[in-house]
């Protein structure tokens, strides 16, 4: 799901920038609202440093191996941090690796980051939506929509730019079959990523719990 | 690991560009970029190219700079457009069995991979000729939030650490028997689910030693720092450079929509 430069219309990527700074306002008035903002910095950092890392790694799905998109689980680990740690992490996913680019930036982070706090929000709400559950039951549950529910949007909202971004001239029927098999492509990474948050949570929540608390 | 391969973007030089300071150079190449974006005419990318060549030129970086650097995201940008030439459009210009070049679809993709090289390009000469730390610098001038800058600081700073530390622990794992004997890709999925909740417990805690070892050197107890910059040099440090590029951007926007519309 990378959005190189050069692919999307200008007023496009000036419009995601437009976003991005909005969210960005928002999630940081969040995150000053804490008695201690700076507290969290480095830990923010470090956390969002591991997750660019771990990206790398490939999940075996025979026959082939797919990496995952992990926005989802940041969301869950950092709550509001995973939108400045998002967006840092797409800043140096392009400078370092030429993933994406710096005109899609914006649009990128609106991509990965708006999915991410959602995904974030659910998770937090899982004390008061599971409470009729068994605890694990709650963080297994819970944990499995937002990894899935995390990539799923920005599935969606990768649709609706390649459908923006795609030539008029292009045949009708190829455009819905092309679509059509890009939806259905990135269908198991969903659930790959709801299982993978599911597996990581309670490995978590075995060794340093104070990690799902927020 | 991929993260570590390109770690020397910036290449230290004395060209007029490297001497350019940073914060007009961010502005003025940032708005050259989104200039580049709205060019919708395929005629126009020549003039985009003399313009982004030259800056190349003039920034002194090594040809092999942007040899090196341009294929790997040139794949991706392969990936999406490869497929346009052969299905869109009506204009046929070579046809072998049900394998149609099209005029259009070739038209599209050479203006999109076009657009692409031209930005990316620019993008190399901005980091290329600056330090991470005075781009950085240059967007806490801007007004971009310390919490910002701080934290892509320290990202930065512990990426390559904790590139070195994952490919420690996954040799290890390996050593272990991990990807040698036959296992249930249930088994797969839990060891790298340990693997990488491992990677984030040694952050955390990790970020506990240097927060302390922050507080200690008076992290949050003052107001950021001012910025080094001269106000007066920078100004008189190459304004020309600045103006160069804001007509050159302008010139781009100006002649696409001169152009008749699509």
């Amino acid at each position: 799901m990378h959005i190189p430069d050069g692919l999307l219309p200008a007023s496009v990527c000036v419009a995601g920038y437009a976003i991005t700074g909005g969210v960005t306002w928002v999630a940081l008035k969040q995150i000053n609202k804490t008695s201690n903002p700076q507290v969290e910095v480095p830990k923010a950092a470090l956390l969002a440093a591991a997750f660019f890392v771990g990206s790398s790694l490939s999940l075996p799905v025979p026959p082939v191996s797919v990496h995952l998109v992990l926005n989802g689980l940041l969301g869950i680990v950092l709550g509001w941090y995973a939108w400045p740690a998002i967006l840092i992490g797409l800043l140096l996913q392009a400078i370092l690796l030429g993933h994406g680019g710096v005109t899609t930036l914006g649009v990128h982070a609106v991509m990965m980051g708006i999915p991410a706090l959602l995904a974030g929000q659910l998770f937090q709400q899982r004390q008061r939506l599971g409470k009729s559950l068994p605890p694990k039951v709650a963080l297994g549950l819970f944990s499995f929509v937002a990894g899935a529910l995390g990539v799923g949007i920005s599935v969606l909202i990768f649709l609706a730019l390649v459908v923006f971004a795609m030539p008029s001239t292009l045949d009708q029927s190829a455009e819905r079959g092309f679509l059509t098999a890009l939806m259905v492509g990135h269908i198991p990474l969903i659930f790959l990523e709801g299982i993978f948050a599911v597996l990581l949570c309670f490995f978590l929540l075995r060794v340093k719990p104070e990690l799902l608390e927020r | 690991m991929a993260v570590s391969l390109h770690a020397d973007v910036y290449i230290p030089g004395q060209s007029a560009v490297h001497r350019w300071a940073a914060r007009p150079k961010l502005l003025s190449l940032l708005a050259l970029m989104f200039a580049i974006a709205t060019v919708r005419h395929l005629g126009l990318l020549p003039w985009v190219f003399g313009v982004v060549g030259s800056l190349y030129l003039w920034s002194q970086l090594p040809l092999t700079y942007v040899w090196r650097r341009l294929p790997y995201p040139g794949l991706f940008i392969v990936a999406m457009v490869g497929l346009l030439p052969w299905i869109s459009g009506e204009t046929i210009l070579w046809q072998w069995s049900i394998l149609a070049l099209r005029l259009e679809g070739l038209q599209a993709a050479a203006l999109i991979a076009g657009r692409f090289v031209a930005i990316l390009t620019t993008g190399f000469v901005l980091l290329g000729t600056t330090p991470f730390l005075s781009l950085l610098e240059a967007m806490r001038s801007l007004g971009i939030p310390t919490l910002l800058t701080d934290m892509t600081l320290l990202t930065y700073r512990y990426l390559f650490d904790l590139a070195n530390q994952l490919a420690t622990m996954r040799q290890a794992m390996q050593l272990r028997g991990y990807g040698h004997s036959r296992q249930t890709l249930q088994r797969h999925w839990g060891w790298l689910a340990a693997l990488f909740g491992s990677l984030l417990l040694r952050s955390y805690e990790q970020s506990q030693r240097v927060y302390s070892a922050m507080r200690l050197r008076g992290y949050g107890q003052h107001p950021p720092r001012a910025m080094t910059t001269d106000a007066g040099a920078e100004r008189d440090s190459l304004a020309w450079p600045t103006i160069l590029t804001l007509v050159a951007a302008a010139s781009v926007v100006i002649w696409e929509l001169s152009l008749p519309s699509l």
